[in-house]
């Protein structure tokens, strides 16, 4: 074969696009498979040196939280959820009971205050006078009786 | 008979393929380097790369019901991978000013990477400058042409792969890959 691999020819080798007759080429053309074998030297060079350093630039995969136990951690917190319904579903009637109870007692204080203070209205005369009263109601019948007499 | 074994065979394949997402820990760490490492390339900057690289597997991890086994999980999650890139580059342009010096890589630290080998200064020096060469052109390609060169000759998928990570066909990955190889060429030297 007279003439060599164009660069177009080459590059499209190595790019991927392939036929027979070019394969044939670059099996008796040194200087054609010198040049493919170059580049693709390089792009091997390339590939494994950045890869190297790559690999040294703190790329290592973490572990991250959200990966490893994000699924138990959702089905903690679901359960965890569960359990607090739970409670609250228990604690309703518990607490309804003790209001209830409590609204009892009110009612009974309420009950009893307004007793006393239907008591405290309800007398003629002021609690402090009540003294006296005893004293007036005496003397007026201290007063009666020697009439009778 | 035959087609139900087929359809059979496929079905059983891709439920293998998506099964592989019930130990996503073990998909992190298999995959991890890979994006880091693409995303790396790409944007050239350390912290955006863990960032993105981050977020990569938090979509993958979030949208994992939505994998029907269609492709590999690699090619799923390069997807993921080429997608956010696409989408921070798009921001990048905008908030360019908001980019730190700090977090830009060296662009010749890559080339001083090669692993140690039984070769002679001189030939580690000229694989250095080709290393440099190679990073210095692939950082200046269009975006896809960058994206489908890093798929194909960083990360060794081949084209239907890179196709499929893209959103593209596979005679436009070869058109994108071809013109970017012929610029790394004409860099080094071997294009006349």
């Amino acid at each position: 074969m007279s003439s060599h691999l164009s660069s177009v020819e080459i590059s499209e080798w190595a790019a991927g696009t392939r036929t027979r007759e070019r394969e044939n080429h670059l099996h008796e053309c040194a200087a054609c498979r010198g040049e493919l074998t170059r580049l693709q030297g390089a792009l091997s060079e390339f590939r494994d040196s950045l890869r190297s350093w790559s690999a040294g630039q703190d790329g290592a995969a973490p572990r991250p939280v959200w990966l490893t136990e994000g699924p138990r951690g959702v089905h903690r917190l679901r359960w965890a959820l569960v359990a607090v319904v739970m409670v609250l579903l228990a604690a309703i009637p518990i607490y309804r009971s003790r209001e209830r109870q409590r609204q009892a007692d009110t009612s009974l204080e309420d009950a009893v205050l307004l007793e006393q203070i239907d008591a405290g209205v309800s007398r003629s005369v002021p609690a402090t006078m009540e003294p006296l009263t005893g004293v007036v109601s005496s003397g007026s019948a201290d007063e009666q009786s020697p009439r009778k007499k | 008979m035959q087609p139900v074994a087929a359809s059979g065979f496929l079905t059983a394949t891709f439920e293998s393929t998506a099964a592989e997402l019930d130990d996503f820990d073990a998909v992190v760490r298999l995959h991890w380097p890979a994006v880091f490492r693409f995303a790396l390339a790409s944007l050239r900057d350390r912290d955006a790369a863990q960032t993105l690289t981050q977020d990569c597997f938090m979509n993958a991890w979030r949208g994992r019901g939505t994998f029907r086994g269609g492709s590999t999980v690699k090619t799923w999650i390069m997807r993921i991978a080429v997608n956010l890139v696409r989408d921070h580059a798009r921001n990048r342009r905008l908030q360019f000013w908001k980019r730190t010096a700090a977090h830009a890589l060296d662009i010749h630290e890559a080339g001083e990477r090669i692993p140690d080998e039984q070769i002679s200064s001189e030939a580690r020096v000229l694989r250095n400058e080709q290393v440099r060469t190679v990073w210095e052109v692939s950082g200046a390609l269009p975006e896809k042409q960058r994206t489908v060169f890093l798929l194909r000759f960083v990360e060794d998928m081949d084209l239907l792969e890179i196709a499929a990570a893209m959103g593209l066909k596979e005679g436009t990955v070869k058109v994108h890959l071809f013109r970017a190889v012929q610029a790394v060429r004409e860099r080094l030297g071997g294009a006349q």
